[in-house]
């Protein structure tokens, strides 16, 4: 039985021997948060109803929920935080033409930085980030012990942020006395930067060595860091050997970051390291369904499988796509049809990218320290052929240029020669992880 | 129950316990008035669920007890008394018998039982100020915190300590009003926000009262006491938003008028005010002026030269007359320091050489 059904059966037991009124008052949002060892905790939403139930009511229902559950022996009372409701009450009236003071967004939490709506109740699983989010329930069965450091990568927009804030939030939730804390890694670096200054390195020092739980994002901004890298260093070693759970992520895998030192690497090799790829379709659709239904947009099976299936891109991309039409919808005051979402789509996608074969030859031979014309060259060196081959391979998935004129754009090669590279290149990138990588980066650069 | 006590001091209290009963058609309880008779005292309390008061007057207590009794009532009863000095209480069965020197009332009571019980805090270590600077506090900014937000934190005043005194802010993220006031000892909390409904009836109960006032927090509640009142209010949760980022640090235009003649063109401005309540304010430091306008298109337009001190670029905007106004009650000095910083930036007010109150103001888009 959940706690819901739990407290429900109670309130049905309690109505039967109170006065309606009495009933009304003083049971309204009542609700059980959780149940450790026997002891229910009970959340009320003021204190003058946790003082009336200790006092009027704690045996009646201590006595209900033994009557369900002979495994209960106490019952605390907390009074319920999150009482304020956000009203839609909004007064319009002076407001008509008026500017708003630019306050800043106070959802995150200043002592710890998280912002309280990264949670996993909002996280959409699917099959591309379940792995990602297995780690990250491990992490919070054990914290410090299991999986130490988590290090999570992925391109922009994939969930990174919000699958390690979700895991502070839940830290702090489960075990209040927890220190959670969650900064970017150019905070950090910022707040090094600062003590170096003022000469306040053992403040910052021992600001950061006092956290239970310590989630670091985007950490590749640290590349080429030397000074950070070090201080990163040492204060990893404290935590880890403290049992301190750490929590990184990264838009590449660690190995990937340039300029990142040995030590480092090894380190973040030592725990987990999860990647996050980009969504599937099925999840995309998952994700689509999810924050439509958080903007009270009503989207038909059809609308939803069109977009997952036109709006290539990240979560971001997906989320910035419902909030347009969830805009619609209110200005038409009408439902959204599929025309409507066609005519967004076609919008707002990206138009098919094409480069000059030029700049893509550019782009792999500087990645690969080659020369530029060596690509063109009849050479066989080893050092020349896999970079063309990636060239190749590109032109074809990324960009659809026939065989034939891959190959003639290349110094005048057969198109057999531009199949087979293709091909042995698809092979290539599933068993050697280096590769992709590498391609990934190479995709990464053709972006900007 | 029966008890005698001076008519004026039970009045008093049973008028202040009054405001605070709550109209809750559930538990007719709300609605009541508690009198608990013990120890030559009388302890009088009333509560709506939000905030609850208590509030313990010596008497002679000839038999201890107590009675509900309907709120309203009883204080319109009380008040109507106007020469008599001393009163007497007497329960009987289910009504209470009320005598004076020449009146005499029975007035039907409510259970007792079903009154709710008033959470104490035990605090040892509460914070205490003077009661008029609390009250000063509170009354220089509850005005701009927002009515029913979908914010919370909006709709509330923030009591937080920094620098030397505590900080008393508010805004419906249209204005922002902030009072500092000193204080001499530090406060054991770092921030509370009191809903904005509950602050008018804080200033009633403790205008009259001149001690200093404790103020204790536990759990979404915070209590002040002081004077033989103990007043506690929901507190809410959340984080006040960090306003000092949003305070002009630049001025680009800048106006110093005499608060009396600024109060006065404003008044003229208000007949010609439209729907919007839109004000113009014109500064021009090449002209040495500074005109306020205001015009409706029913009625006509009105202009307003105030004799001024101007500096800085040339700028004409726009602003709400209500959210303008509102300041001048708690700016304490003669005269007004106006900071402009452009077009669509706040406008900064302070009484000149006083350091002690600001209020920002957002300008309007022009209609």
């Amino acid at each position: 039985m959940d706690y819901k059904q739990l407290w429900q059966s109670v309130l049905v037991e309690i109505e039967l021997a109170v006065s309606k009124a009495n009933f009304t008052t003083w049971f309204k949002d009542t609700r059980i948060v959780k149940e450790v060892d026997g002891v229910v905790v009970l959340s009320v939403p003021n204190a003058f109803v946790k003082e009336w139930l200790i006092q009027k009511y704690h045996h009646t229902i201590l006595k209900s929920l033994r009557n369900l559950d002979s495994s209960i022996h106490a019952v605390e009372y907390v009074v319920n935080k999150e009482e304020s409701k956000r009203r839609d009450d909004r007064d319009m009236q002076g407001a008509l033409g008026m500017k708003e003071l630019p306050l800043p967004d106070n959802l995150i939490n200043k002592d710890d930085n998280l912002n309280p709506r990264y949670t996993f109740e909002t996280f959409v699983i699917g099959p591309f980030n379940e792995l990602a989010h297995a780690a990250a329930q491990a992490v919070l069965k054990s914290p410090g012990l299991m999986y130490n450091p988590l290090f999570i990568y992925g391109s922009t927009g994939h969930g990174k942020t919000h699958l390690i804030q979700s895991i502070g939030n839940h830290v702090k939730t489960a075990n209040p006395g927890k220190k959670v804390f969650y900064m970017t890694s150019e905070k950090f670096g910022q707040d090094c930067m600062n003590a170096l200054q003022n000469q306040k390195m053992s403040v910052f020092k021992e600001k950061y060595r006092k956290y239970d739980v310590l989630i670091m994002d985007d950490i590749q901004f640290f590349s080429d860091k030397v000074k950070f890298q070090e201080e990163l260093f040492h204060l990893f070693n404290t935590l880890y050997d403290n049992n301190k759970q750490i929590v990184f992520s990264s838009d590449k895998h660690p190995h990937f970051i340039p300029g990142l030192e040995e030590r480092l690497k090894s380190r973040f090799s030592a725990g987990m390291i999860v990647d996050i790829p980009p969504p599937d379709e099925e999840s995309r659709i998952a994700i689509l369904t999810t924050k439509a239904r958080q903007q009270g947009l009503v989207l038909s099976g059809e609308i939803v499988d069109y977009l997952a299936h036109s709006v290539n891109g990240n979560i971001r991309d997906l989320e910035g796509a419902i909030n347009t039409l969830a805009i619609q919808s209110q200005l038409k005051g009408r439902e959204i049809t599929i025309s409507d979402v066609r005519s967004f789509v076609k919008n707002n996608t990206k138009p098919k990218r094409s480069v000059a074969i030029k700049d893509l030859v550019k782009i792999v031979a500087d990645f690969y320290s080659i020369e530029e014309e060596s690509i063109y060259e009849k050479t066989r060196r080893k050092e020349v052929i896999k970079p063309r081959q990636v060239i190749m391979y590109l032109l074809r998935e990324d960009f659809n240029i026939s065989y034939p004129s891959i190959g003639q754009k290349l110094g005048g090669r057969d198109h057999t020669t531009v199949i087979h590279s293709c091909e042995k290149i698809k092979v290539d990138i599933k068993e050697d992880p280096t590769l992709s990588q590498e391609i990934n980066q190479i995709r990464n650069l053709l972006a900007v | 129950m029966k008890i005698e006590c001076i008519k004026d001091r039970f009045g008093e209290a049973v008028m202040r316990a009054e405001k605070v009963s709550g109209k809750n058609p559930t538990l007719p309880a709300l609605g009541g008035i508690y009198l608990k008779a013990e120890n030559n005292t009388v302890s009088i309390k009333a509560t709506n669920l939000d905030l609850a008061i208590s509030i313990t007057i010596p008497t002679k207590v000839i038999e201890p007890g107590e009675v509900v009794i309907p709120a309203q009532i009883l204080s319109s009863f009380v008040s109507s008394l106007k020469k008599d000095k001393n009163i007497n209480i007497e329960t009987e069965g289910q009504v209470i018998l009320i005598k004076t020197g020449d009146t005499e009332a029975t007035i039907k009571t409510l259970p007792t039982e079903d009154f709710p019980i008033i959470p104490l805090i035990k605090d040892d270590e509460a914070f205490s100020m003077p009661s008029k600077d609390l009250i000063l506090g509170l009354k220089s900014v509850y005005y701009a915190a927002a009515v029913g937000s979908m914010k919370p934190e909006l709709s509330s005043v923030c009591v937080a300590y920094g620098g030397d005194g505590l900080i008393f802010a508010a805004t419906d993220s249209f204005r922002l009003a902030e009072r500092k006031m000193k204080v001499k000892k530090m406060p054991h909390f770092k921030q509370i926000l009191i809903p904005q409904k509950n602050i008018s009836e804080i200033l009633r109960v403790f205008d009259s009262i001149d001690e200093d006032i404790s103020i204790s927090i536990e759990e979404n509640q915070a209590t002040f006491f002081g004077g033989g009142v103990y007043l506690t209010s929901r507190i809410i949760d959340g984080v006040f938003p960090d306003y000092k980022q949003i305070i002009p640090k630049e001025t680009s235009s800048e106006v110093i008028v005499l608060k009396q003649d600024l109060v006065d063109s404003l008044k003229t401005a208000l007949i010609f005010s439209d729907s919007f309540n839109q004000l113009n304010l014109k500064v021009s430091s090449v002209k040495k002026l500074f005109e306020i306008q205001s015009k409706n298109q029913n009625i006509g337009e009105n202009k307003h030269q105030i004799q001024a001190v101007v500096k800085g670029e040339e700028l004409s905007i726009s602003v709400n007359h209500r959210y303008f106004t509102d300041c001048f009650q708690s700016i304490p000095s003669d005269s007004i320091n106006l900071r402009f910083s452009g077009q669509g930036k706040p406008i900064l007010m302070e009484g000149v050489s006083d350091k002690t109150f600001m209020y920002l103001v957002m300008p309007m888009n022009k209609l």
